[in-house]
């Protein structure tokens, strides 16, 4: 019995093992590359750069002339920053409203918003591409902000399954203290979904982060591009810079996701309803 | 009754959106439709009344007064500081008119007709002609008046005719000549052998016999890959139709008929053109794998340089880059920047293409010698048809055409210019390539817009002869000159298909 479930445990590590270097590989592929002092791919031996040097990064940040990645990580963050603090509240929003509160369209709105979902987005990019040229929103990076803070509610039925999970005897209760709708949701239902609220937040912000065919149908100039558009214009001999641009945008999120995953912990939690 | 109310009201909806096509213009977009008649946008009209458009009407001569034209440039030009040269002058010598040239600030291979129309798109192009002349057909560029600028003499028939397009019978030039672009072999000097003098240099022109023909290159790069430590002699991807197709043509194959303006004759088997296919399945047997994609063209500037490859053969605007590899070799061996930089000029070397045996035999001894007739392409400026400035336009095209700034450009960016006279002050490549254009050992890329047609099934039809100098003997898909004049039959029947099926004709 013993030696099975020795067996069992070894197996299943061995599997996860296997998979987590499948998934790992790739990264740790681009990473090394990023270091690469030749910045030439063919300059590998083997899988792995022969040599290994900081200059790529350096060069990222100072050699600005042709292709500006300082900038195009400065346009991505307030592209991503802004349509997360925006696409946020609304998907909260939608989403409390949708479980809370039972109105005439409510489930007709519920079928429609969930049809709409099944569709691409990027879809209806010509007809996205003809609405902005007609809003002068072509080259403008709130015209990008608007289109991902007016798509975020569109998935907002994960935020509403959990704000089903609350009862509502808490909101009754608060209610017969005297709280109105926006003291329920504000001072009672808020304080306790920060895991959901720092998931919306986490998936709005890594959208735009690294969405590509937007940005590349709305912004023509390349002093507006994201770090996506930006990679994907850098010339063939341009390698180890690609490499390192790509490895540095994972910074962001990687600060954002510690900085909230406390967050998510203590909402988890915490409890509302004692005894 | 409610429903029957619905189904009349989105039935009337339905009706206003099918009817709503059939009004007129609004004119929307740009500067196309307040031109007037003369406009390339009123093109078909204008030349129905009067056998074509009156160029006087879109360019009066007039210079348009406090305005900023947007001109789209190649990366290089940016990057070598060649186009801040060239607008800084512009705009010092027009300062009087208060006309400021700008840069679009655009993808160097955004597209017109995606973003002109929406008022987007830049002023002033600067790209090759198969792109520009893309433009032609919906009208998204204007005709220039070729004959009243001053580079019009100075610039080949066979580099204007590359922007020349007929619409109601009537002959426009569409762009302006600026940069001829074809192959160039590129060698690296002090890897030929040390007594390439006494037995490499049969006439004694003191020229590597190997440079000179592929013959010699052939028997060269055996001997390299005899040796068998990884180092090749002449590498080159084999699937790329640009540089691959000149085999072809060298031996009666051609794109299109009459003069690459007929859609409907298709070349590429024509003549011996299975000798210069042949030619290059002999060649990729002394090359490795990367000759079937891209991976030679990519690993071909860090490859020369470290010297893995002896020769390569690509377009002369890459020098800059292929000398920037290495001098950074040069460098890593721990010569100083000075230093490396200057022996990488030295030992870099980009000449004439090699010349090919009439016999397409590349083993043969002393064969008769063919010269290779290469593609190329006329790079230049078009004048967008959404500009609400076309005469500044024009002056800005004038102006970077003209004999300094086309000096100016050769001498930044190593380009060779279409210009007869900034081309024998020059000398050297650019003097070589300008020859052979106006020799027609350059075949331009056709202007027609059937040519995007060409380039998969051409593509798909090199890379399978690439891959079957690797096949094994029994498997071999090219073992005669008629297996292969009939791969080249089906690619010229796939390409007619794709131009008269899928795309329409040109």
């Amino acid at each position: 019995m013993k030696a099975s479930k020795v067996a069992d445990t070894c197996v299943t590590y061995i599997i996860l093992l296997a998979v987590c270097f499948i998934f790992f590989f790739p990264c740790l592929w681009l990473i090394l590359a990023s270091f690469s002092k030749s910045g030439s791919i063919y300059s590998f031996e083997g899988f792995f750069p022969s040599a290994y040097s900081l200059d790529t990064f350096k060069t990222l940040f100072t050699d600005t002339a042709m292709y500006n990645y300082p900038r195009w990580f400065r346009n991505t963050l307030f592209i991503a920053v802004m349509s997360c603090l925006v696409g946020t509240f609304l998907t909260i929003l939608t989403a409390y409203t949708m479980s809370r509160f039972q109105f005439k369209a409510r489930k007709t709105m519920m079928k429609t918003t969930l049809l709409l979902g099944m569709f691409p987005s990027f879809m209806g990019m010509i007809a996205v591409y003809i609405i902005m040229t007609q809003f002068g929103l072509i080259n403008n990076m709130w015209g990008l902000i608007l289109i991902y803070s007016a798509n975020a509610p569109m998935g907002y039925l994960t935020q509403k399954g959990f704000f089903d999970t609350i009862p509502s005897s808490i909101d009754e209760a608060a209610r017969i203290d005297g709280a109105t709708n926006f003291q329920v949701f504000t001072r009672i239902n808020l304080p306790i979904s920060m895991p959901i609220i720092v998931y919306t937040t986490l998936t709005s912000f890594t959208f735009p982060w690294s969405d590509f065919i937007l940005p590349k149908l709305l912004l023509k100039e390349k002093d507006l591009y994201t770090v996506a558009v930006g990679l994907m214009s850098l010339g063939d001999t341009e390698f180890a810079r690609f490499a390192a641009g790509a490895v540095f945008i994972a910074v962001p999120i990687v600060i954002l996701y510690f900085c909230l995953v406390k967050f998510m912990v203590n909402g988890m939690t915490a409890g509302a309803v004692k005894g | 009754m409610k429903k029957k109310i619905t189904a009349l009201v989105l039935s009337g909806v339905l009706c206003a959106g099918l009817l709503s096509g059939c009004g007129g213009d609004s004119g929307q977009g740009g500067g196309r439709s307040g031109e007037g008649t003369g406009q390339a946008g009123g093109e078909a009209s204008a030349g129905a009344n009067t056998g074509g458009v009156d160029l006087s009407n879109i360019f009066s001569g007039e210079l348009e007064q406090n305005v900023t034209i947007r001109v789209l440039e190649n990366d290089t030009a940016i990057e070598q500081g060649y186009f801040r040269e060239l607008i800084d002058a512009f705009n010092a010598k027009y300062a009087d008119y208060g006309i400021v040239a700008v840069d679009a600030n655009m993808d160097q291979y955004s597209n017109l007709a995606d973003d002109g129309p929406y008022g987007y798109g830049p002023d002033v192009l600067y790209q090759a002609n198969d792109v520009l002349m893309k433009y032609v057909e919906g009208k998204h560029i204007y005709p220039v008046p070729a004959e009243s600028l001053e580079c019009f003499s100075q610039i080949p028939e066979n580099a204007w005719n590359a922007y020349k397009a007929t619409v109601n019978g009537v002959q426009y030039y569409m762009g302006v000549p600026v940069n001829v672009q074809s192959s160039m072999l590129y060698y690296r000097k002090d890897l030929l052998p040390e007594d390439w003098e006494t037995t490499w240099d049969k006439n004694g022109n003191q020229v590597p016999d190997m440079v000179e023909n592929w013959n010699d290159m052939y028997r060269y790069s055996r001997e390299i890959v005899a040796k068998n430590d990884g180092h090749y002699g002449y590498m080159r991807s084999l699937y790329d139709v640009y540089f691959s197709s000149g085999f072809l043509f060298s031996y009666g194959g051609y794109v299109f008929g009459d003069n690459n303006t007929n859609a409907d004759d298709l070349g590429f088997s024509a003549g011996n053109a299975e000798i210069g296919a042949n030619v290059l399945l002999q060649q990729a047997a002394l090359m490795n794998e990367g000759c079937i994609d891209d991976s030679i063209t990519v690993s071909a500037y860090s490859k020369l340089a470290d010297g893995t490859y002896f020769a390569t053969m690509t377009t002369p605007d890459v020098y800059t880059l292929f000398l920037k590899e290495l001098r950074l070799a040069y460098q890593a061996q721990g010569m100083s920047e000075e230093e490396a930089g200057a022996l990488a000029k030295e030992n870099l070397v980009i000449t004439e293409i090699p010349k090919l045996p009439a016999s397409g035999d590349l083993t043969e001894e002393n064969p008769e010698l063919i010269p290779l007739k290469a593609m190329g392409g006329v790079n230049g400026y078009a004048i967008s048809a959404y500009t609400k400035s076309p005469n500044a336009c024009l002056a800005f095209v004038e102006f970077a055409a003209g004999y300094e700034m086309m000096l100016r450009r050769n001498e930044m960016l190593g380009i060779v210019p279409a210009r007869s006279d900034v081309a024998d002050a020059v000398g050297g490549v650019s003097e070589i390539m300008y020859h052979n254009l106006d020799a027609g050992n350059i075949v331009v890329m056709p202007s027609i817009r059937a040519v995007e047609q060409i380039w998969t099934p051409g593509q798909t039809f090199f890379e399978d002869l690439a891959k079957d100098a690797f096949r094994p003997e029994a498997e071999k898909k090219y073992k005669t000159l008629d297996d292969i004049k009939n791969g080249l039959a089906s690619v010229d029947v796939q390409i007619y298909d794709a131009v008269h099926t899928l795309a329409g004709t040109n």
